[in-house]
């Protein structure tokens, strides 16, 4: 409900805003917040896998799960299939939402699915954080304090402002936030139409980082399985 | 001698435990930053207010700041229902009102800590005071009277459901009215429904009041509105908070 709220509240307050020079060609703050909108929701609920193995392993179960003879991958694979299907389920829903109230998406119906996959994609990345957190401190609190981190990341990007409209270091964080070069590509999508380059940078950036968090991940549980 | 020993006790844990405190600083920090950062192309807008974004933003940050140290406040006392140690206190003889009271200062002083943080990092980030020393009077005076609202909002939930997972409600209310106001921008930037929200919704002249001196000199008809409005916060949320206490101790 917040990342709608926000949207909402967003739309109505900076129809000022998207007339000034440099802000993208929009006919309203709610096709260029679109992408902000999803990311946000998605995020929000991508650390329950790292939450859930981090109290899993306070109170043991863990234990009783890798005394089960299968592969230990699934352990954490498991856990993020679920945030995943919970991501696309919402991102469908959003979507759906926003076309409701007057959104447009130029690149079709095919942009929707890219816009999907990429906040799958990177749930299972920061969910893949979570879970290398809980393997390594064991406690849910420290998982969720990377809630903080989470919506900074967003802020701190061109999710509600476009980049070039900031200055001084904050812009140059944002233009270095990987969350900007998963929005931006993605809302040009949305803005501009169909992009192979831009469908490319879109999926290729959350795919990188999912790939490394959850191999970290992995390493980690090995790393814990082998030591104790 | 209840209120002053209830507000000493919240005051000695959180020395005992710093961290306690770091929700409650960080979020308005993160918000200050990131707000002032994002959104500082507004300046340019005209009729925007003022040609410094954190004027507009640090009086934002810090009562969004205070929300959460009043809501703090009452998740002390509904870790204090859920432990047992509530029980104790209502077995003090006399009026129930100094539990209020005590737990509403406790809020209030624990409120300075955000703001403070959000000004000097404002300041470091070139605040400034047209309207001289005056201005953090002012906003010192709406985010202890935000936080001691929040704080009665909370405790008539927290006396109701007796549980800490109460405490959603009154963190998603407190959000929800800060956002529904004119924390980004002033009223005349905003259409349709959040014009209206914005208009009827009290924090916007609490809002008004405590950022008068970020934008120019401090008035009266732009601080009576704000104390009105404060007051009657306070006082809606404090007989909310009396009744279920009442309801409780019975």
């Amino acid at each position: 409900m917040f990342p709608l709220l926000l949207a909402a509240v967003y739309t109505h307050q900076f129809t000022r805003a998207i007339l000034l020079p440099g802000f993208p060609a929009v006919d309203s703050f709610l096709d260029f917040v679109l992408p902000a909108s999803l990311v946000q929701s998605v995020s929000f609920g991508a650390t329950e896998a790292g939450t859930e193995l981090a109290r899993d392993i306070e109170n043991g179960f863990f234990d009783r799960l890798r005394a089960s003879p299968c592969t230990r991958l699934p352990l954490l694979l498991g856990r993020l299939g679920g945030a995943v299907v919970v991501a696309a389920v919402k991102g469908v829903l959003i979507i759906a939402i926003f076309l409701l109230f007057g959104a447009e998406i130029a690149g079709g119906p095919a942009a929707a699915v890219v816009l999907v996959a990429a906040a799958v994609l990177l749930v299972i990345a920061i969910g893949g954080l979570g879970q290398m957190l809980a393997i390594f401190t064991g406690s849910q609190e420290a998982v969720n304090a990377t809630f903080p981190l989470v919506f900074t990341s967003i802020f701190m990007s061109s999710a509600f402002f476009p980049t070039n409209l900031m200055s001084g270091w904050f812009r140059e964080v944002a233009e270095a936030n990987p969350v900007t070069w998963i929005i931006d590509p993605v809302r040009r999508l949305i803005l501009e139409g169909w992009s192979w380059a831009d469908v490319g940078q879109a999926l290729v950036v959350p795919l990188v980082i999912s790939v490394a968090t959850v191999t970290m991940a992995v390493v980690a549980l090995n790393r814990k399985l082998g030591s104790s | 001698m209840v209120a002053s020993a209830i507000c000493g006790r919240g005051m000695r844990r959180i020395m005992a435990r710093p961290t306690l405190i770091m929700p409650v600083l960080l979020m308005p920090l993160i918000f200050v930053v990131s707000f002032t950062g994002a959104f500082g192309s507004l300046t340019r807008v005209e009729g925007y207010g003022t040609d410094n974004v954190f004027n507009w933003m640090a009086v934002y940050a810090a009562m969004q700041g205070a929300v959460f140290a009043g809501v703090g406040g009452a998740s002390t006392t509904a870790e204090d229902i859920e432990n047992g140690f509530f029980d104790r206190l209502l077995l003090t003889p006399g009026s129930r009102v100094p539990i209020l009271v005590g737990t509403m200062a406790y809020s209030a002083l624990r409120s300075t800590i955000p703001t403070t943080g959000v000004l000097l990092v404002s300041a470091l980030g070139g605040l400034r005071l047209p309207g001289g020393p005056l201005a953090l009077v002012t906003v010192y005076v709406a985010t202890a009277g935000m936080a001691s609202a929040f704080c009665l909002l909370g405790l008539a939930v927290v006396y109701r459901f007796r549980t800490m997972r109460s405490m959603i409600l009154i963190q998603v209310c407190g959000f929800s009215l800060m956002f529904l106001s004119t924390g980004q921008v002033p009223i005349h930037f905003m259409n349709g429904w959040l014009h209206t929200v914005a208009r009827v919704n009290p924090v916007t002249n609490v809002l008004r009041f405590a950022r008068q001196g970020f934008l120019g000199d401090l008035t009266w008809s732009t601080t009576w509105p704000g104390l009105v409005a404060l007051g009657v916060m306070v006082a809606v949320a404090g007989s909310l908070a009396a009744h279920q206490l009442r309801r409780l101790a019975a």
